[in-house]
């Protein structure tokens, strides 16, 4: 309580003091981006950019992005189903993606499908790997991926129109439009994916009788400059999912998965001299229903609701200090054919402090409290250094308390939820060194997390399974990066390799956690020359283990990726690629007895106007 | 001399052919296969992870080996979520819920034979009568009308007719020809046992018991429901009780009701003249002359390092117990003697849901 009152005597101070402070007129940093946090606050561990060159030229899904440009291991249910993240060992749920600064993570389950989501739709995808807790809330354990729209108010029109086929009967057909002047901003698009998905499982006489999906994303972004003090912005995405679910080599399935997801965020942004307000409210809505025979009009669902309202005020001090507060009241509303009508309402308060001691020396500070009627919420802090003593080394040292609030099926499930469910707590250290020398980088990451309460649903000696605070976690490893980004007249080569080793353990059974890797690496080799390029992608997943005793496993695989692509010089602005994936054909599987395809191919075609 | 000399040979060569051709005689059967004289415990395994498996266990408890049908049939996957298994003849019929079929192997050396794939909607349990399987399904799981006991004719291994049932067949008993369905009630919860005629294919009778008959016993002539009760997350918690039915009337004669709405006793058998179930980790037996029920253990697992008791089953004078733990790793098979006392522990395959003894 004494920590909450502290933080709204501070927030209040400061909204005092941004009123009487309206008399000059010198503007700050534009805002571009809504997760207006992200960049100002991720000084002291490792925020890996994906900019719009590097999400063209792969497939759509977010999962076939980031699995070979990120340090995040999937568990993919087969190709376009169900595929869920984990950073550093630990969970889907632990892992949290922001969409313009608003955590999405479902209300019900807890995590984000990755192949839910249109990596086009977006101008820039952050990784942010280690707790983030402080500034996005639950789930920020491990790590967070952040989706931004950037609407900039600079004079531009540009069409794009991309259309791609391949293996499997997958079509996929996006329209961008980016609009804008320096009064107005606009950003437009819709894709859609459809695919039969019916591939061979290799070295069997069996394919993928029930994969087909279709999804449908759709994204208007829009801000308005009013001057140059106050804008107006707005997002809009809205997701149309109809999956079949894959079944196994063991047995077929008949099911379907659909889902129906909206997401709108309207902020005011103001900027009065040394303050920059942002005022957001946020209503998401999901909505999913699954049905056992696709073929048969019987089936469960479940809906959650979210709104959000937030008041994020910055105050530049000086050139060497900012301070960043944030007051947010987020009501959840879930039901559904298994979890009964509850809601929660949470207000959260947080404070967030960069300070430049001297050039080569900052820290960064962050706390955040919750309040809620529905568990006790713990005190959360962050604490972050970075030094860099040269222009070529730096070095970062960032520790963080984290959570996860219990979801509504953890809570709620009729029956068998769970209403006495506290957070999961995580605390973390990590130290990093980033060398970066003439286009070539190296980084190395150390952590460490030790993970309290964590949620597990399991069985009774009745065999009735339901979720208790049970579980202990530590997670330990090491993460190594290197790039390379060089230039020579009209030739360009990008290499970059991500490799980590994890152990992560359950405390009481002393045994690594079911699918996670202890090795994981990725390598990507991209050149090109004038108007034509070509690119490599590799990926080695190692191990995992299927049963909590480790007696069960699957074994590790490798798969590669190659691709071409040109540029039309008469038509500047046509581009067409054309990608081999596993051109190995290697037979592997991602989760045991769900085989993933083997050599199939993707024509890309990418016109501007 | 010459004639005794061809007699000799005579004499040797009938001896030799004829003990070429005579295997009768003092010389031991050859055995039927390596899986002869123990016991098949079935292996669920996880819902969706293809991962069920059959480990075997020999009745002098010196044998045991794990996977063995994989071991035998490499390249044959056994499915996914097994249930039951039944015999019939020399074959096993193992049901595999999620994969939708049964897979039926020589039972002695558990070769492959082949597989049943049509006409299996979430297939449960299986018994034989009158020369056909009859295996209950739920259909599909949501809904509560399509519910029925698929007959296979085993010369085709093709599902000749089905027949329709209330909602969530389960455990499935022959006897004189007649089978017993209980009805657990698939999602829902059930308090009915159907009567099947074999010779008409029809559901003769249905008998009201207790909510959620889990196991069924043929004792003496009657018939034996162990009801559950409605568990915890029902929208009422209810009380087990063991119903004895006099199966000429097809009605309850005598029920005995569990104490308390949170004891849900699972796994009735019966053996040597005494009735057997568990509740939890605790092993009961009583008399089936006996109307009250007995209020001390047997036997309780936890000491030995069971966690449950998912499985259960008495036979050749030993108590099995399988424990599935924490259903995502190897479960444990458990053998104790009649008072009690652990023989044997062993490490299976994932969630140990049953013993079929060959």
């Amino acid at each position: 309580m004494t920590i909450k009152n502290l933080v709204f005597s501070v927030l209040l101070f400061l909204g005092a003091f941004s009123f009487a402070q309206s008399t000059l007129v010198t503007q700050i940093e534009p805002v571009v981006i809504a997760d207006n946090v992200l960049r100002k606050f991720s000084n002291s561990q490792r925020l890996v950019t994906l900019n719009d060159s590097i999400i063209s030229k792969n497939q759509p899904t977010l999962t076939a992005l980031l699995n070979f440009n990120a340090p995040i291991y999937f568990k993919e249910n087969g190709l376009g189903m169900i595929a869920s993240p984990s950073f550093r060992g630990t969970t889907a749920q632990q892992t949290v993606v922001v969409w313009n600064g608003i955590n999405i993570n479902s209300q019900l389950s807890g995590q984000t499908d990755f192949n839910l989501i249109n990596a086009s739709s977006f101008s820039s995808i952050a990784v942010r790997a280690g707790g983030g807790s402080v500034i996005y809330g639950s789930s920020a354990i491990g790590g967070s991926v952040h989706l931004n729209n950037e609407l900039k108010f600079k004079n531009q029109f540009n069409n794009e129109i991309q259309y791609n086929f391949g293996s499997f009967s997958t079509n996929g057909l996006n329209y961008k439009l980016l609009l804008a002047t320096n009064k107005f901003s606009l950003d437009f698009s819709i894709n859609n994916v459809a695919s039969k998905n019916d591939y061979e499982y290799l070295d069997t006489e069996q394919k993928n009788q029930n994969g087909a999906f279709q999804n449908t994303n759709f994204n208007l972004n829009f801000g308005y400059k009013l001057n140059n003090f106050n804008q107006f912005k707005i997002y809009n995405q809205t997701v149309d999912s109809n999956r079949n679910l894959s079944g196994t080599l063991a047995a077929d399935s008949k099911s379907n998965y659909k889902d129906f997801v909206t997401r709108t965020l309207i902020e005011w942004i103001s900027t009065q001299n040394k303050f920059t307000s942002v005022l957001k409210f946020a209503y998401l809505s999901e909505n999913y229903k699954y049905f056992e025979d696709k073929d048969f009009n019987v089936f469960s669902d479940g809906k959650a609701t979210n709104f959000i309202s937030r008041f994020d005020l910055t105050y530049k001090v000086n050139s060497k200090i900012v301070i960043n507060s944030i007051v947010d009241y987020t009501k959840t509303v879930g039901f559904g054919t298994n979890i009964t009508q509850n809601q929660r309402t949470v207000f959260a308060s947080l404070l967030l402090l960069k300070h430049q001691i001297f050039s080569k020396l900052l820290y960064e500070v962050g706390i955040r409290k919750e309040a809620t009627s529905n568990y006790e919420s713990p005190f959360l802090y962050s604490f972050g250094l970075n030094f860099k003593p040269f222009t070529w080394y730096s070095f970062r040292a960032n520790t963080s308390r984290n959570f996860r609030i219990p979801t509504f099926n953890d809570l709620y499930w009729q029956g068998l939820g769970n209403r006495n469910l506290n957070p999961e707590i995580a605390n973390q250290v990590e130290i990093g060194h980033d060398f970066l020398l003439k286009g070539l980088s190296f980084s190395m990451t150390a952590f460490a997390i030790k993970i309290h309460n964590m949620i597990q649903w399991s069985p009774n000696s009745g065999g009735v399974w339901t979720p208790n605070n049970v579980k202990n976690v530590l997670s330990k490893g090491v993460e190594l990066n290197f790039g390379l980004d060089k230039k020579y007249k009209n030739h360009h080569l990008l290499l970059n390799s991500n490799y980590s080793y994890t152990l992560s353990q359950d405390q009481f059974l002393q045994k690594q956690l079911i699918y996670v890797p202890f090795r994981r690496g990725t390598f990507s080799a991209a050149y090109s020359y004038k108007n034509i390029g070509i690119f490599y992608q590799f990926l080695f997943n190692g191990l995992v283990y299927t049963s909590s005793d480790n007696e069960n496993s699957l074994k590790s695989f490798k798969v590669s990726n190659i691709g071409v692509d040109f540029k039309i010089d008469q038509i500047k602005s046509l581009k067409i690629g054309f990608q081999i994936n596993n051109f190995l054909n290697q037979n592997y599987q991602n989760v045991a007895n769900r085989p993933m395809p083997g050599r199939n191919y993707n024509l890309t075609t990418n016109f501007k106007f | 001399m010459n004639i005794i000399k061809k007699s000799f040979l005579f004499l040797a060569f009938t001896v030799l052919l004829s003990s070429c051709s005579d295997e009768s005689g003092p010389i031991a059967p050859l055995p039927l296969g390596a899986y002869e004289n123990g016991v098949l415990i079935l292996n669920q395994g996880n819902f969706g992870s293809g991962n069920a498996a059959i480990s075997y266990l020999s009745n002098d408890l010196n044998t045991f080996q794990n996977n063995i049908f994989s071991l035998v049939n490499p390249t044959v996957i056994l499915g996914d979520t097994a249930q039951d298994i039944g015999f019939f003849n020399d074959l096993v019929y193992v049901v595999l819920n999620v994969s939708n079929k049964i897979q039926i192997a020589n039972r002695y050396t558990l070769k492959n034979v082949g597989s049943i794939t049509a006409g299996l909607t979430n297939p449960r349990y299986i018994a034989f009568a009158n020369g056909k399987a009859y295996v209950t399904c739920w259909g599909n799981g949501s809904s509560a009308t399509d519910d029925y006991v698929a007959v296979i004719n085993l010369t085709t291994n093709v599902v000749s007719s089905t027949i329709p049932v209330i909602e969530g067949p389960e455990r499935i008993l022959e006897f004189n020809g007649k089978l017993y369905v209980a009805h657990k009630g698939g999602y829902n919860y059930g308090n009915r046992v159907s009567v099947i005629n074999s010779a008409t294919n029809t559901v003769s009778a249905t008998i009201l018991v207790g909510d959620v008959p889990e196991s069924l016993r043929i004792i003496n002539q009657s018939l034996y429901v162990l009801c559950s009760g409605n568990p915890f997350y029902a929208p009422s918690e209810t009380a087990g009780n063991l119903a004895k039915i006099d199966i000429n009337t097809n009605t309850v004669s005598s029920s005995i009701a569990f104490p308390s709405t949170t004891m849900h006793p699972l796994n009735l058998d019966f053996y040597n003249n005494l009735i057997y179930y568990t509740i939890n980790e605790k092993v009961f037996r009583l008399s089936p002359t006996s109307t009250t029920l007995s209020t001390t253990p047997l036997l309780t697992t936890t000491a030995q390092g069971a966690y449950g008791i998912y499985s259960f089953k008495v036979q050749n004078d030993k108590i099995y117990l399988g424990d599935a733990g924490d259903y995502i790793s190897n479960g444990k098979v458990q053998v104790y003697s009649l008072s009690g006392a652990l023989l044997n522990t062993r490490t299976v395959g994932i969630s140990p849901s049953g013993f079929y003894f060959n």
